[in-house]
C-alpha cells in the first residue's frame, strides 16, 4: 500500500564512549513524505542527524538508501548521496550575495583554460528562479546579501539551494524555532512545496503546532529511544505534546508548577 | 701549606687571578653578548689592550652576558661574580644603575678599583667612586655633526628621528640643532611616526617630500646608519643632489657611499677606544698608581669622512671599527 | 530609475568606503598641503609607500577575508631582504641565487604557517606571533653568526636591478609600483572573476559549510599563508635591492600598516567581506595619509595623532557602508 521508504534506519546504536546516546533505532522515511522528529532537549534528535548527514558513524546497525546499505564518511558523502541538512539558520554565508552563497563550491564558469570566469550573471539568475519557485517572490536582485534577507527567506534561500542540487532528502533543523509566526507560516508552505516536489522531508521540531501543520508521520524521541511512532491522525495534539514532554503528561505538570508556585 | 705546582700549571686562569693578586693587575670586563657585532669591537679593543698588561704579570678576564633576556639580574650576578674572583679591577657598563649600584659600591668596599665604560656617565663615576668613566655622549656627538655641517658650508640641516622621544635620539638632534643655531645657521627635527619605522621607503619618500617642500634645506642627518640608506635615496629621488648627507652610527653601505663621494660623514662613537682604553686605562692605575686627568674620557664624537675613509675600511676589516 | 539603482549599488559595494575615505584625504592634502602634494615628485611619493604596502596587504587582507591572520610578515621583510644581502652581498653570489632563495624562504614559511593553523586548533594570530618572533630571532642569530653585523651591504647591477629595484619615470618611480599594479589587476581577476574568490569568501563565512560544500578548505588556506610570506619576503628583497643594504631590524611597521589597509579597505575583521579594490584603495588612503602629512605645515610631533584620526574616521565610514549593504532591500514602491 505504501511505497518503499527511500531512507532507511535499522536497529541503529550510538554510544560515545560509555555514553549511550541511541538505541535501537528503526525508522522509514519516504519520497514525498514529511517526518517529524519530534523530542525534548537531549532526546537524541541532532544525533540522528548527525548521523544521517555523515558527520558521525553509527556504532551499530545499518542506513539504507532505496534499500541499499550505506556507510557515510564524511558529510560530503552524504549530500553526495542526496541528503541536504539545512541549519536553523538558513544561509551561512551571511555576507555573500545569493547568486554566490547559492553556489559555493560548485559555481558555473564561463570561459576556457585558466581565464573561466565565475558567470554571476547565470548564478544570480537561476538562484533567484530557484527561491521564487518556492514562493519567495520578494527576491528579485541575486546581488542582495544573504544577511540582509529575513529568516524565512534564508531558510527558503538554503532549502531551494537543495532542491536544485539534487537532494533526495531534506533535513530541516528547528528551521522555525528562531522565527515569528507569519515567518514561520513561510517555511512551512516552503516545506509543503518540497513535499509536493516528491521530496524526502525530515522536520526537526519542538512546535507541536507546526508538526501537525505539515507532518504524515511522526516519530517521538525520549532518552534515545523510540518511543512513539505514529501517522497523521492517529493522536491528538495533547497526546503528541505529553510524549514529548518524556511521558509525563502536561496536564501534570502543570499540576506541579503549581503547587510549587503556591 | 704547600702548592702542588701541578695543580697550578692546570688551573692557571683561575689561580692567577687570586695568588697574584697584590703584584699585577687581574682585571675582569663585563660586557654584552658575543652576538652584539657592537661589543665585539669593544672586545676586539680590550684583546688589542691585552698583551700590555699580561707582560706585567697581569690577566684580563671578559665576562660576558650569554644574551640579553634576563638583563638587570644577569650583569649583578657577572659583577658579583668578578668581585668573587677577587680581581683587582672591574671594568663595568652601568646599564642599569638601580641594580647595579648596590653591587658596584659594594666591590669598591672590597677594595677593588673600578670604572665605568660605555653606559653610566662622568656624573655616576663620582657618586659611586669609580676613577673614571670612558664612554661616548650622544648630545657632543650631536654638536659635533652640527659643527661640521657649518663648517662645511651647510645652513639648513634636517635630523631625521625615526625614534623621536627616546632620550638618545632626541639628544643627538637636540646637539646638531644647538651647533646649527651657534654658528647662525638653522637645523630642525623630522619626527617620523612609528608607522613608518622599519620601511626604507616611507623614511626616503618622507624626506624626499619634507626637501620638495622646503627648498633651504641643504643637510640631512638621520640617527642610524640604516636610515641613511633611506635618506640617500629620498635625497636622490628628490633632485636635490646637494644636499649633504650625514649619519649617526655607521654601516659597510654608509662607508660606501662617503667612499663614492655620496654621503658627507659619519659620527661614529669609537667602541674599539671604550675597550682599549677603560682596559689600559684601570690596568696602569692600578699597577702604578698612574691617574687621569680628563674625566670622563669620551671615544666619541669620531667623525668618519673622506680624509680618513680608507683608514676606517681597514679598521672595520680588522673588526675594530 | 536605473541609474539610481546603479549608484545605490555601487554605494553597497565593499570598496565603496574606502573609496569616498581616499577621495576625502586626497581633498584633505590639496587643501592643506598644497599642489606640490600633486605634482609628480608627490604622487610617486605615495605611490611608492603604498606599493611596498599594498603588495603584502592584499595577501594578508585575503587571509582575514577567508577568517585568518598573518603578523609574521613584519619578520618576512627582513628575512627576505637579508637572504639576499647576505648571499648576493655577502658572499657575493649571483644576485639571481638571493632571489630564488629569498623567496623560498618566504613559500617555506608560509607552508609552515598553513600547515600548522590547519592541522592544530591553535588561531592563526598566534601561529604567526610564534612564527614572527621564530624567524626574527632566526634573521638576527644567523646574520651575526655570519656577517659579525646586523646590517649587511649589497651591490646590485644589471637586470635585477631593473627588475626589482630601480626607479623609472625620471628616476621617481620605484620598479614595485609596476609589481603593485600587475599584482593587484592578477588578485582582481583570482578573487572576483574565478571560482577561487567565491571559496575564499564562503571560507571566511563559515569554514565548516564551506568544507562541506566540497572547497579544500586547508590547500586554500595554506595557499593563502604562502602568498602572504612570500609576497613579504619579496618586497624585502625588493627593498634590499633598492636601498643597497639590508638591516636586522625593520619591517615591523609592515604588520599594523598592512592590517590598517586592509581594514581602511572594507574588509571585516571577522572574516567573508571585502574586496581586492577595496583593499587597493584603503592601502593608498594610508599612503598618502602617512605621506600627505609632509607636504602640510602641522607641526611633526602631531603626525600620528592626524593618521590615528584619519583612519578611524574612514574605518567608521566602512562600516556604515556595510551596514547600508546589509539592510539593503529593494523597495516595493520603486518596482
Amino acid at each position: 500500500m505504501m511505497a518503499n521508504a527511500l531512507l532507511s534506519l535499522k536497529g541503529i546504536n550510538k554510544s560515545f564512549g560509555p555514553i549511550d546516546v541511541l538505541h535501537d533505532i528503526n525508522l522509514d522515511i519516504r519520497a514525498g513524505e514529511v517526518l517529524c522528529l519530534l523530542g525534548d532537549n537531549g532526546a537524541g534528535k541532532s544525533t540522528v542527524i548527525r548521523l544521517l548527514s555523515g558527520v558521525h558513524r553509527p556504532s551499530s546497525g545499518v542506513i539504507e538508501i532505496d534499500g541499499q546499505p550505506v556507510s557515510f564518511k564524511s558529510p560530503r558523502d552524504a549530500s553526495e548521496a542526496g541528503i541536504a541538512t539545512v541549519h536553523q539558520f538558513g544561509g551561512t554565508f551571511p555576507l555573500m550575495s545569493i547568486g554566490r552563497s547559492f553556489f559555493v563550491g560548485v559555481e558555473p564558469t564561463k570561459g576556457i583554460g585558466l581565464f573561466k570566469i565565475f558567470d554571476r550573471k547565470r548564478a544570480n539568475a537561476i538562484a533567484v528562479q530557484a527561491v521564487q519557485s518556492f514562493g519567495i517572490t520578494r527576491i528579485t536582485d541575486g546581488d542582495r546579501l544573504v544577511g540582509g534577507l529575513s529568516g524565512g527567506e534564508r531558510q527558503a534561500l538554503a532549502i531551494a539551494r537543495a532542491v536544485h542540487f539534487g537532494a533526495r532528502v531534506l533535513i530541516l533543523d528547528e528551521p522555525t524555532a528562531a522565527l515569528g509566526v507569519k515567518q514561520a507560516a513561510h517555511v512551512l508552505r516552503i516545506v509543503n512545496e518540497a513535499k509536493r516536489r516528491g521530496l524526502a522531508v525530515i522536520f526537526i521540531t519542538h512546535q507541536v503546532m507546526h508538526a501537525m501543520a505539515v507532518g504524515d508521520h511522526f516519530a517521538v524521541l525520549i532518552r534515545g529511544g523510540i518511543a512513539a511512532d505514529f501517522r497523521k491522525g492517529e493522536r491528538t495534539r495533547e497526546e503528541i505534546t505529553d510524549l514529548m514532554a518524556g511521558g509525563e503528561t502536561m496536564a501534570g505538570l502543570e499540576a506541579q508548577i503549581e503547587a510549587e508556585s503556591a | 701549606m704547600k702548592l702542588n705546582l701541578k695543580t697550578v700549571l692546570a688551573t692557571t686562569a683561575l689561580v692567577m687571578m687570586t695568588a697574584t693578586a697584590s703584584f699585577a693587575a687581574d682585571i675582569a670586563v663585563i660586557g654584552g653578548s658575543n652576538d652584539d657585532a657592537f661589543w665585539n669591537k669593544i672586545k676586539k679593543g680590550l684583546d688589542d689592550a691585552t698583551p700590555a698588561i699580561v707582560a706585567n704579570g697581569g690577566s684580563v678576564n671578559y665576562l660576558r652576558l650569554q644574551n640579553y633576556d634576563n638583563f638587570a639580574p644577569d650583569v649583578v650576578q657577572l659583577i658579583r661574580t668578578a668581585i668573587s674572583q677577587d680581581v683587582d679591577g672591574i671594568v663595568i657598563p652601568n646599564w642599569v644603575p638601580e641594580a647595579e649600584d648596590p653591587a658596584i659600591k659594594d666591590a669598591i668596599a672590597a677594595g677593588i678599583t673600578v670604572i665605568l665604560m660605555n653606559a653610566g656617565g662622568a656624573d655616576k663615576a663620582k657618586e659611586l667612586g669609580a676613577i673614571n668613566y670612558i664612554g661616548n655622549e650622544e648630545y657632543p656627538a650631536g654638536v659635533a655633526g652640527g659643527d661640521y655641517f657649518a663648517k662645511h658650508g651647510q645652513k639648513h640641516v634636517l635630523c631625521v628621528n625615526t625614534l623621536p622621544g627616546s632620550t638618545n635620539t632626541e639628544d643627538r638632534c637636540r646637539g646638531v640643532a644647538d651647533a646649527m643655531t651657534a654658528a647662525g645657521f638653522k637645523s630642525e627635527q623630522l619626527p617620523l611616526p612609528t608607522t613608518s619605522f622599519g620601511d626604507p621607503t616611507a623614511v626616503a619618500e618622507a624626506i624626499k617630500a619634507t626637501l620638495l617642500k622646503d627648498t633651504t634645506i641643504d643637510g640631512v642627518i638621520t640617527i642610524s646608519a640604516g636610515d641613511a640608506d633611506s635618506a640617500a635615496t629620498g635625497i636622490q629621488q628628490s633632485g636635490l643632489t646637494t644636499v649633504a648627507l650625514a649619519s649617526f652610527d655607521m654601516n659597510e653601505a654608509g662607508l660606501a657611499r662617503i667612499k663614492a663621494g655620496t654621503q658627507s660623514f659619519a659620527i661614529d662613537q669609537q667602541p674599539y677606544l671604550q675597550g682599549f682604553l677603560a682596559t689600559s686605562l684601570l690596568a696602569s692605575a692600578i699597577d702604578f698608581g698612574t691617574s687621569l686627568p680628563t674625566f670622563p674620557v669620551l671615544t666619541g664624537p669620531g667623525i668618519v669622512d673622506a680624509s680618513n675613509i680608507d683608514a676606517t675600511l681597514v679598521g672595520v676589516e680588522k673588526g675594530a671599527r | 530609475m536605473k541609474l539610481f539603482s546603479s549608484l545605490g549599488g555601487l554605494l553597497r559595494r565593499p570598496e565603496a568606503g574606502a573609496f569616498l575615505g581616499l577621495f576625502a584625504v586626497l581633498i584633505f592634502f590639496t587643501v592643506f598641503g598644497g599642489l606640490t602634494f600633486l605634482k609628480p615628485a608627490g604622487i610617486a611619493s605615495w605611490m611608492n609607500v603604498a606599493a611596498n604596502l599594498g603588495v603584502i596587504a592584499i595577501p594578508v587582507g585575503l587571509l582575514m577575508i577567508a577568517g585568518e591572520l598573518d603578523i609574521s610578515v613584519g619578520a618576512m621583510v627582513p628575512l627576505g631582504a637579508m637572504t639576499v644581502a647576505v648571499i648576493s652581498g655577502h658572499y657575493g653570489l649571483s644576485i639571481w641565487l638571493g632571489i630564488a632563495v629569498a623567496l623560498s624562504f618566504g613559500v617555506i614559511v608560509g607552508l609552515i604557517n598553513g600547515y600548522m593553523v590547519i592541522r592544530t586548533a591553535v588561531p592563526s594570530l598566534i601561529v604567526t606571533l610564534g612564527s614572527l618572533f621564530a624567524v626574527q630571532g632566526i634573521v638576527l642569530g644567523l646574520t651575526v653568526l655570519i656577517t659579525k653585523s646586523t646590517s649587511v651591504a649589497l651591490a646590485t647591477e644589471g637586470s635585477a636591478k631593473t627588475i626589482f629595484g630601480d626607479f623609472f619615470f625620471g628616476g621617481q618611480v620605484q620598479v614595485m609600483v609596476i609589481w603593485w599594479l600587475a599584482i593587484t589587476a592578477a588578485y582582481i581577476f583570482f578573487v572576483h572573476f574565478s571560482r577561487f574568490g567565491n571559496w575564499i569568501f564562503a571560507m571566511g563565512g563559515d569554514k565548516i559549510s564551506a568544507r562541506n560544500a566540497g572547497i579544500p578548505t586547508e590547500r586554500m588556506t595554506i595557499l593563502l599563508f604562502v602568498l602572504s610570506s612570500t609576497s613579504a619576503a619579496f618586497v624585502g628583497m625588493c627593498q634590499a635591492i633598492l636601498y643597497n643594504s639590508a638591516q636586522v631590524a625593520g619591517g615591523q611597521s609592515f604588520i599594523f600598516n598592512s592590517i590598517i589597509s586592509v581594514v581602511v579597505g572594507g574588509v571585516l575583521l571577522t572574516g567573508g567581506f571585502g574586496s581586492i579594490v577595496g583593499i587597493f584603495f584603503g592601502t593608498l588612503t594610508f599612503a598618502i595619509v602617512t605621506q600627505g602629512i609632509y607636504y602640510t605645515d602641522f607641526d611633526r610631533n602631531w603626525s600620528s595623532l592626524i593618521i590615528g584620526i584619519l583612519l578611524l574616521l574612514a574605518v567608521l565610514m566602512n562600516n556604515t557602508f556595510r551596514k547600508m549593504a546589509l539592510s539593503y532591500a529593494p523597495k516595493k514602491a520603486v518596482k
